[in-house]
């Protein structure tokens, strides 16, 4: 793998994962 | 919690990695992340917002939702026929493909295919299987046809529940179960290396790299730009009709930005982080980077059914693994096809008034029936032509009339409010302009160049056999039947609500 494509998975991973966290820890504080 | 499970299904693990595959690895992201912005997440809040609109007037499925949306329009409710048409149509087709997870997994424990040598054989296993040919595994379709009565029987229950009785509390379950299972899985193929010490480039490294090493080149491909979008639709449930029907049940209160961006982004997290961890870089170790295309391209099955159980015959407590793999696409399908059922049922309900007990007997039955041609044809094309149908042209025009009705019809100025009615969050202001001009400008770009690339040799059946047209030309009538007895019915209820006014 080369260093964009290392960039292109990191950078998408972490949006992911931060929104989906963001967004569950929102839900749970709303219940 | 049931639109995240609607959406989390096959499409993640078995439908995400064969596209991939078939269309270059890293020369699909690009297209795809940009669908997903475009197109996908739009599409969500569109459908969350206009489900809860029609909810409101009592109305949980597209006909119904449509007429509110567009009270001038007398024929906006037939356009809403295809949100009731699709979904049924694609669970005709998903069930069956369900029930193969569930055999596989039965026959990893019983470690039916552990002495299968070679991607030939396993072939000749799955096509005995499903009854394509007699062979030393399988004499007759006996297993295949016990495994989808089963799980008919299964997602027939969960529907008869109900939607807060019987799909939320098996998707707080399986939802769950899903998740750890895909990170077992995922954390075996990360770890494996380079399987062999002959090949050390075909390791799990160049494997993840295949797919994630950009290729800027295609996106001048509009074939790549039409398999990335009809990825993105059917991979979260939008231009379905399913997420109108379930957002159809919330309150004016209730925050469909969270919600959406919620559903939207634990499906990208089973498919981006998950989905491409497990297949891709595991065939890529095994099978090396141009048998991966070939294998993609050779059936929308193999690299699910053929290479991976192929993968974990080689691996240390590989039956476990298997059993695991094929648990976690069974799980995911029966998230995903309970909520297909939902639209007729919910249609059944809300405009003939019956009860939830005869609208579930009503849909079993002819579901059940309408099931038979793609058990019985598959081997004539029947499944890929219902796909075809309910699974991608389906998708692209409903949500293309979704998406011009609410920026167009229903107003900009309107749906802005409408979607922030309970929400914390605000959306960029930038979305507006994208779902008003960019996302219909997307679907009708889509559906244009399918016309114009596939449009005539798929109507004229190119390309299928001669002996399979009849069995194709059958399922076209059906499906025109399908269609017809369902515009037929919301004739039927809205004369009835006219004489109930009336009177």
């Amino acid at each position: 793998m080369n260093t964009s494509g290392w960039l292109f998975l990191i950078t998408s991973w972490g949006i992911i994962i931060t929104l989906a966290v963001y967004c569950f820890s929102k839900v749970l504080s709303k219940k | 919690m049931a639109v995240a499970g609607s959406a989390i299904g096959l499409g993640n693990f078995l439908r995400f990695p064969v596209q991939a595959g078939q269309n270059g690895g890293g020369a699909f992201m690009i297209p795809y992340f940009i669908s997903i912005i475009l197109l996908g997440i739009p599409l969500m809040w569109i459908e969350w917002t206009i489900g809860r609109f029609g909810g409101g007037f009592g109305h949980g499925t597209a006909p119904g939702i449509f007429h509110n949306m567009w009270t001038k329009n007398r024929f906006i409710k037939y356009f809403g026929v295809i949100g009731i048409f699709g979904p049924l149509v694609i669970f005709i087709y998903y069930t069956y493909i369900e029930s193969w997870t569930l055999a596989y997994a039965f026959f990893s424990l019983t470690e039916k295919y552990g002495q299968v040598a070679g991607q030939d054989t396993m072939v000749s296993l799955l096509k005995g299987f499903q009854g394509l040919e007699k062979n030393q595994f399988f004499s007759d379709m006996r297993y295949a046809y016990v495994f989808f009565l089963i799980t008919f029987c299964v997602n027939t229950w969960i529907i008869y529940k109900g939607i807060s009785g019987g799909i939320e509390k098996i998707c707080k379950i399986a939802l769950p179960v899903l998740f750890i299972f895909g990170v077992i899985l995922a954390i075996r193929v990360l770890t494996l290396g380079a399987p062999d010490p002959l090949k050390p480039d075909w390791n799990i490294l160049n494997g993840l790299g295949w797919l994630w090493n950009p290729d800027f080149s295609s996106l001048k491909d509009a074939k790549v730009w039409l398999a990335a979008a009809g990825q993105v639709l059917f991979t979260l449930s939008v231009g379905i009709g399913v997420i109108l029907t379930y957002a159809s049940y919330l309150k004016k209160t209730d925050d469909i930005v969270l919600s959406g961006l919620t559903a939207a982004s634990t499906n990208e997290f089973a498919e981006v982080i998950l989905g491409s961890s497990i297949i891709i870089p595991a065939a890529f170790a095994f099978f090396g980077p141009v048998d991966i295309t070939n294998i993609a391209k050779s059936g929308a099955f193999n690299l699910g059914f053929v290479t991976m159980p192929l993968i974990f015959d080689k691996v240390s407590l590989g039956a476990f693994f298997g059993c695991l793999w094929f648990l976690l696409l069974f799980l995911a399908g029966i998230t995903s096809s309970i909520s297909l059922a939902q639209p007729a049922v919910t249609f059944l309900e809300d405009e003939f008034n019956i009860s939830k007990k005869k609208a579930v007997i009503i849909f079993g039955a002819a579901s059940f029936i309408l099931c038979q041609p793609a058990i019985f044809f598959l081997k004539n094309g029947v499944v890929n032509e219902l796909d075809f149908w309910g699974g991608t042209f389906c998708l692209v025009l409903f949500a293309a009339v979704e998406v011009i009705l609410f920026g167009w019809i229903f107003g900009m100025e309107k749906a802005w409010e409408e979607i922030h009615h309970g929400a914390d969050m605000k959306l960029p202001r930038v979305y507006k302009f994208i779902m008003k001009y960019i996302t219909p400008l997307f679907l009708i770009f889509i559906l244009i160049a399918w016309f114009y690339q596939q449009a005539i040799p798929i109507l004229f059946m190119r390309g299928i056999e001669q002996s399979d047209k009849p069995y194709i030309l059958g399922i076209r009538l059906m499906l025109l039947g399908i269609f017809f007895t369902l515009a037929v019915l919301v004739k039927i209820a809205w004369q009835k609500r006219k004489t109930k006014v009336k009177t």
